[in-house]
């Protein structure tokens, strides 16, 4: 019997009243296996080769950036008075947004129950827990003394007699940023389990079988275990939607609580909320395309499933855009001397550069997504969402360093200058990233393949159902 | 049961091609009245649980107690941390600040709630378990593939091989098996034991070497990981720095900065010099010092220093420095005490006097303070006697008050300048001081208003008493020491 | 499929239409409002409670109204905007009351006329003594008024006014026209315009937060605000679209075409947006709070002082921790007379949080027994014509309660969750 749906390959026109499909042409359950699986069982190709050469060697530089900072001292950042937060900060803050969209994509997309969220999520799950290594590098190592972080651990130290002080919003980060990895590792690991079990099933060599066995915990795929299995993960994600909240809110605060004239604002939490999962998704797409195209999975994800991501950046880069507006606007109306200038320095002090890059980047690239062209040309989709990383880089940027570099004090402004260890460290955490990114890409599933066979399950339901 | 327990059966499965054939078959199972009955699907099968009869899971109730711990982990330790075992007041926030730990608080409970969701489920569906009879059927890989399992355990009740055989064949399965209990041997592979016994063996040897490490005691030096980090590598005043361009270790002032309440805008104030005399009598003098005034605040561009050489001669002070002939003191210095006098002046005055001047001048300013008396005990060789503040040519004729205050700012031969412990103020505030005390050494009783005199009388012929008092009570005890010593 | 049952009813059925045990309350309950709302200002104006006293009464009332109002605007907006099939059985309910904002627009004119008799009786910065009485410096009060005017104040506000009203009177109007013709392309073109409508939304809402509501206290400020006031009347919405439609459903204007899955994502959406609501008034205290700046934390200091400091503690434990545990349960959301009673409930606190936003400003406390009667009468009175007003208008249109030609009613009937 055949289970495969005539269509074609365009799922973007969507009827009123019917649902356009989400898996794509002859495909069948075994089809679905079969494409995903073929990843990890093939022989890397030429193309993951050199990528991984280059971004293992990027990778190796910001290991060796950072051994030259422990060994030396944090002096050789561009960090001086009065910018003391530089670069370390606007990449920690950077990556971990970028860690935002997969949880958002597995926990509210779920939540909301947005079936194309399940050719995607897996990819965007692993991308999240990369990108918050890469996010907790940076705080870890700008304590200065690297090899003593774990003080900021409540633990009874007979050393130090004494426990860490929770009214800092620094410490909540570590609280959140360590749950935050901790519950998304759970929740990618948790997702991986049946697909895992898949892999070892196919297994045709011993080692693979054991180690695959051993990841995928003797899955069986019993319908208990379903029943349960799915509780835990509506559980986790009901968790995880107001954790990823949660996360960027209290990464805000570091800035919020303070009384930084353009830091101390209240629309600091949903705005950087809106902004990490703006810069997420455009994350999501520059990685997925390219690896969409390479690997064949044009059917998995499908343009649909692009288009809607290009959506989300739309809705998220409007909102961001509103908040820019919103602060300029009260910085006004508020009439505080220090908060004017602060905004008035941003767009026209020495960093106008960085502000206008943002505001173009951020603001008026994603709303090329006002044409339905520019969300489904792939392509297209990939320069946009590069410039929106782009610009939510600079958008760090701009808080971080427009706002220390001149604060209360004129006599105590500075200007930031980056020495070439904050570029390796800024290169090579990019370099870490793609390579944990293609090491996952080689030995696990890269797509969910239980519910992507679900929703096709359920897509074969309706179609029978219509007759 | 020793040697049939090998092959025992376990339950019989049969393979199904589409949800919809396996739904069917789980309810006409349910109805047949089997219990011990599961599938095995590749992806969760909406609507099974009502099909195979599955009960819903305590799984939520696992996750909110763990939550709910967490939550309460969250406030007690940080009430308790922060609020009651160590105390400690940060940006004027009460030890106990609800708004600032709910972040903590919330994190923890989603933290363990996640645990309790995800751990719960591991242990509500017995896993990890490796071993597990299914795997040993090939046909069974499929099950994570794209085939449906529909199984019934032999512990069912109305179990029987053939029967329930033929009946899941009749429902339309297919590959219709017996499980039996895997009897292949559990064959870990050797290298896998060889690896894992050389990892455990490596992972004792840090603990070991650090619980060595505790409990004995070594006479080597300690081991410097970060040998800058222990012994700081900190700079003298005067040390070359490499890590600023201009070489110095300690860093000047910011250009176009004052700090904080030092800002002298009242330049004849805070030289003791008459500007305006003297741009009217020397110009380019005048020019030149307040450009050293202003270019450089934080340097002493003092009077002693631009004007060394027609200042220093000019002072006339202890009688072992003679006037050099030939030089005049020609600045215009003030002749009186810009502040407006008042006893609080002249206590502030006092004050500074006796911390900083009366060590080596004395109290009474005679020049015998109790660094004087100390040199002369030791017979220092190289020391001078400070001068006594009470001559001639240290009274405001000769000696105005702004020169006066000046020297106290920059200092004079071996006197140091006080310009950095005092303020200018308070200078000025001991230039009325010392002013009074020489005033009180020359003074007769008719300086005194009328009213004070008598009560200076009274107090002196107290005093004088007093002495006499003190003197008869000397000579007595004397009179009893020797007599004491003669017996 | 069980659902499948349900078909949708033709257009020309007069099942959904509001039935005559609900029409027949529109006028009596318009009228005792109107009647209710009178009272109470005149007992305000001429029994003492003050002018600023009656007419922040008047306010709060009003934006308790409005906000349920534009809560279900956005509500519909975002349905469109997210192709949205399970709500589309409740849909309608929601445009029935986003479609009183221009009627609401009328109830605004009080204020404006307040405004323009000038002397700050309403908005403080009206007071041209302000400045002085205060301590401001002449220069930032001199750019605060170029914006707190009279003049520049009533063009915004009919601008709010008036976009609000278009959008809402586009979409009720495409929407019923559906009902009789049935055409896609009229879901379409609703989707089609909500990405813009929705951003055009999110913009007024946040300026007439910031005009209306914020600017009572004309030195405070807070970016944060209009998403409050956004959280605070989403919330509403959803809790009356579900008190309203168990409302019509116990009466019979809708039998089965809403089930216990609509009203259990109703009642997650509920849940969600109490928290959300939290996260957000939690943010702003916090952040005002720990960085403690004179400017800001007045706004808080006067909520924490006298009996405000009661409204807030209330606040706190009965609009976030107890709805916030009441919901938790799927057991309850799956309760339509629960989901409706905590609904109801959630109404009765997102009064007290308009009240708790408004009234302080006013400066005499909760009033004295006149203020307070002032108070209650008219947001009973308030609250009685609207609903008079939203039934009214539902029956003498024959609006249906049911979207029923919309081309994804039929997936809506058949929604289950997981």
């Amino acid at each position: 019997m055949s289970l495969a749906i005539p269509q074609g390959l365009d799922n973007t026109v969507e009827r009123p009243g019917e649902r356009a499909p989400l898996v794509l042409g002859e495909t069948t359950y075994h089809t679905i296996t079969e494409t995903v699986s073929q990843i990890a069982e093939r022989p890397p190709s030429i193309a993951w080769l050199v990528g991984f050469l280059i971004s293992a060697t990027l990778a190796s530089a910001f290991g060796l950036s950072i051994l030259y900072l422990l060994y030396t001292g944090v002096g050789v950042w561009g960090n001086r008075s009065p910018v003391f937060w530089g670069w370390p900060i606007v990449n920690f803050v950077f990556w971990v947004g970028i860690g935002h969209a997969g949880t958002l994509i597995s926990a509210i997309l779920f939540l909301f129950r947005q079936d194309w969220r399940t050719s995607i999520n897996r990819a965007a799950e692993a991308m999240t827990i990369f990108a918050v290594i890469c996010a907790a590098t940076f705080p870890g190592i700008h304590v200065g003394r690297a090899w003593l972080a774990f003080w900021l651990a409540p633990y009874p130290s007979l050393n130090l007699w004494m426990w860490p002080q929770f009214r800092s919003p620094l410490l909540w980060d570590v609280f959140a940023v360590s749950t935050y990895g901790t519950v998304s590792l759970l929740f990618w690991y948790m997702g991986m389990v049946p697909d895992l079990a898949t892999f070892r099933d196919r297994s045709k060599n011993k080692w693979r079988r054991m180690a695959y066995g051993l990841l995928a915990l003797g899955w069986t795929g019993s319908s208990r275990h379903w029943m349960r299995y799915e509780k835990a993960y509506a559980l986790l994600a009901a968790f995880a939607a107001p954790l990823v909240l949660s996360v960027h809110t209290i990464v805000s605060f570091d800035f919020a609580v303070s009384q930084v004239p353009g830091w101390h604002t209240t629309i600091f939490p949903p705005y950087f909320v809106a902004g990490a999962i703006f810069s997420g998704f455009a994350m999501v797409l520059t990685l997925m395309i390219p690896c969409r195209s390479i690997y064949g999975l044009e059917k998995l994800i499908t343009v649909r499933h692009l288009e809607n991501m290009c959506k989300i950046i739309l809705a998220t880069g409007s909102i961001v855009g509103l908040a820019y507006g919103t602060e300029f606007f009260i910085a006004w109306y508020g009439q505080v001397g220090e908060e004017k200038f602060a905004f008035i320095n941003r767009a026209f002090g020495p960093y106008w550069w960085a502000y206008w890059t943002m505001v173009t980047c951020n603001v008026v690239s994603p709303q090329l997504f006002w044409f339905k062209k520019n969300r489904t040309i792939p392509w297209r989709i990939v320069v946009i969402s590069i410039f929106v990383n782009i610009g939510m880089w600079f958008e760090r940027f701009v808080i971080v360093i427009s706002s220390l570099s001149r604060d209360y004090l004129p006599s105590a402004w500075g200007y930031f200058t980056p020495t070439w260890i904050d570029w390796t460290m800024l290169v090579g955490s990019f370099g870490l990233f793609f390579t944990l990114f293609l090491l996952f890409c080689r030995f696990m599933p890269v797509i969910n393949m239980a519910e992507v066979k679900a929703t096709l399950a359920g897509q074969l339901h309706h179609h029978h159902g219509d007759h | 049961m020793s040697d049939t327990q090998a092959n025992q059966v376990h339950g019989t499965y049969a393979e199904f091609d589409s949800v919809d054939t396996l739904l069917a078959a789980c309810r006409r199972v349910r109805d047949a009245g089997y219990t011990q009955t599961d599938a095995y699907t590749p992806f969760p099968v909406h609507g099974i649980d009502k099909a195979l009869g599955i009960k819903p899971t305590h799984l939520p109730w696992i996750s909110l107690a763990c939550g709910l711990t967490g939550v309460t982990i969250g406030l007690v330790m940080q009430c308790w941390m922060n609020g009651i075992d160590y105390k400690y007041i940060i940006s004027g926030k009460p030890f106990i600040s609800l708004p600032a730990f709910m972040p903590v608080s919330f994190e923890l409970t989603i933290l363990l709630a996640s645990f309790g969701a995800f751990f719960g489920m591991l242990a509500l569906n017995g896993l990890p378990r490796f071993n597990n009879p299914l795997f040993s059927k090939p046909r069974f890989d499929r099950a994570t593939d794209d085939k449906f399992f529909l199984y019934i355990d032999a512990k069912d009740s109305r179990y029987d091989a053939s029967g329930v055989a033929q009946f899941l064949t009749d429902l339309g399965g297919q590959h219709v098996d017996q499980v039996v209990e895997d009897d292949t041997r559990l064959t870990i592979p050797k290298p896998i034991w060889v690896i894992v016994g050389v990892l455990m063996f490596v992972a004792c040897v840090p603990p070991l070497v650090l619980a060595r490490m505790r409990v004995t005691t070594s006479g080597s030096p300690r081991f410097h990981v970060f040998f800058d980090m222990d012994f700081s590598p900190a700079k003298g005043a005067q040390e070359i720095s490499t890590l600023f361009a201009d070489g110095r270790s300690m860093r000047p002032d910011v250009p176009g900065t004052v700090a904080s309440g030092q800002f002298e805008e009242d330049i004849d104030y805070y030289t003791g010099i008459d500007f305006e005399e003297l741009a009217r009598r020397d110009s380019s003098r005048a020019t030149r010092l307040v450009r050293a005034l202003r270019d450089e605040p934080d340097q002493t561009p003092e009077v002693s220093e631009a004007d060394a050489p027609s200042e220093a001669p000019a002072i006339v002070d202890a009688p072992s420095t003679p006037v050099a002939p030939g030089t005049v003191d020609d600045t215009p210095w003030l002749p009186g005490n810009p502040l407006p006098l008042s006893s609080a002046v002249l206590n502030r005055g006092r004050e500074k006097f006796e911390i900083y001047c009366a060590v080596c001048h004395g109290n009474d300013g005679r020049g015998n303070g109790l660094v004087n008396r100390r040199a002369q005990r030791i017979l220092a060789t190289a020391w001078v006697q400070p001068s006594s503040l009470h001559q001639e040519t240290l009274y405001a004729e000769q000696y105005p008050d702004g020169k006066l205050f000046s020297t106290i700012t920059n200092g004079i031969r071996k006197m140091a300048g006080y310009r950095a412990q005092l303020t200018a103020q308070d200078r000025w505030a001991v230039v009325a001081y010392v002013r009074a005390l020489q005033a009180s050494q020359n003074a007769t009783l008719e300086d005194l208003p009328a009213d004070k005199r008598n009560e200076l009388r009274k107090e002196q012929a107290e005093v004088l008493q007093q002495l006499a008092e003190q003197a008869e009570e000397e000579r007595r005890r004397a009179e009893a020491t020797s007599a004491t010593v003669a017996q | 499929m069980a659902a499948h049952a349900a078909h949708p009813k033709p257009a020309d059925d007069p099942t959904f239409q509001l039935p005559a045990s609900i029409s027949g309350l529109a006028s009596p309950l318009g009228l005792s409002g109107l009647m209710l709302l009178v009272v109470g200002v005149l007992i305000g104006l001429f029994a003492g409670a003050g002018g600023r006293f009656t007419m922040s009464a008047y306010l709060t009332a009003f934006t308790y109204v409005l906000s349920i109002s534009l809560g279900s605007l956005f509500f519909v907006l975002i349905q469109h905007l997210c192709r949205a099939g399970w709500s589309v059985v409740v849909r309608r309910v929601a445009e029935m009351m986003m479609i009183a904002i221009p009627a609401l627009a009328i109830l605004f004119l009080p204020i404006l006329l307040t405004v323009w008799m000038g002397g700050g009786t309403l908005f403080a910065w009206g007071d041209p003594n302000f400045a002085a009485d205060h301590g401001v410096p002449l220069v930032t009060w001199a750019e605060k008024t170029r914006y707190l005017n009279g003049t520049w104040f009533t063009v915004r506000s009919i601008i709010y006014l008036i976009a609000w009203s278009a959008i809402a009177i586009f979409y009720f109007s495409l929407s019923r026209r559906q009902d009789e013709t049935g055409e896609v392309t009229l879901t379409e073109r609703m989707q089609a315009r909500s990405g813009p409508a929705v951003i055009a939304f999110s913009l007024i809402t946040t300026f007439a937060a910031f005009d209306w509501l914020m600017s009572l206290a004309p030195m405070w400020f807070s970016t944060m605000f209009g998403v409050y006031i956004f959280a605070g009347s989403v919330l509403a919405a959803h809790c009356a679209i579900a008190a309203f439609v168990f409302w019509l459903q116990s009466r019979g204007a809708i039998r089965e075409e809403v089930t216990i899955e609509h009203y259990h994502d109703l009642g997650k959406l509920m849940f969600g947006f109490v928290f959300f609501w939290t996260y957000i008034s939690f943010s702003q205290y916090m952040l005002i709070w720990y960085a403690n700046i004179p400017e800001e934390t007045e706004w808080f200091y006067t909520r924490q002082r006298g009996p405000w400091a009661t409204v807030s503690i209330m606040l706190v434990f009965f609009h976030w921790m107890l709805p916030f545990l009441g919901l938790m349960s799927r057991h309850v959301r799956r309760r339509p007379a629960l989901v409706c009673f905590w609904a109801v409930y959630i109404l009765v606190m997102h009064f007290i949080d308009i009240y708790w936003i408004v009234m302080p400003e006013a400066g005499s406390g909760l009033g004295s027994l006149v203020g307070i009667i002032t108070s209650v009468l008219m947001t009973v009175g308030m609250v009685s014509l609207y609903l008079g007003g939203v039934l009214w208008f539902a029956s003498a249109n024959q609006v249906r309660v049911l979207a029923v030609r919309d081309p994804r009613l039929p997936e809506s009937l058949a929604f289950e969750n997981l």
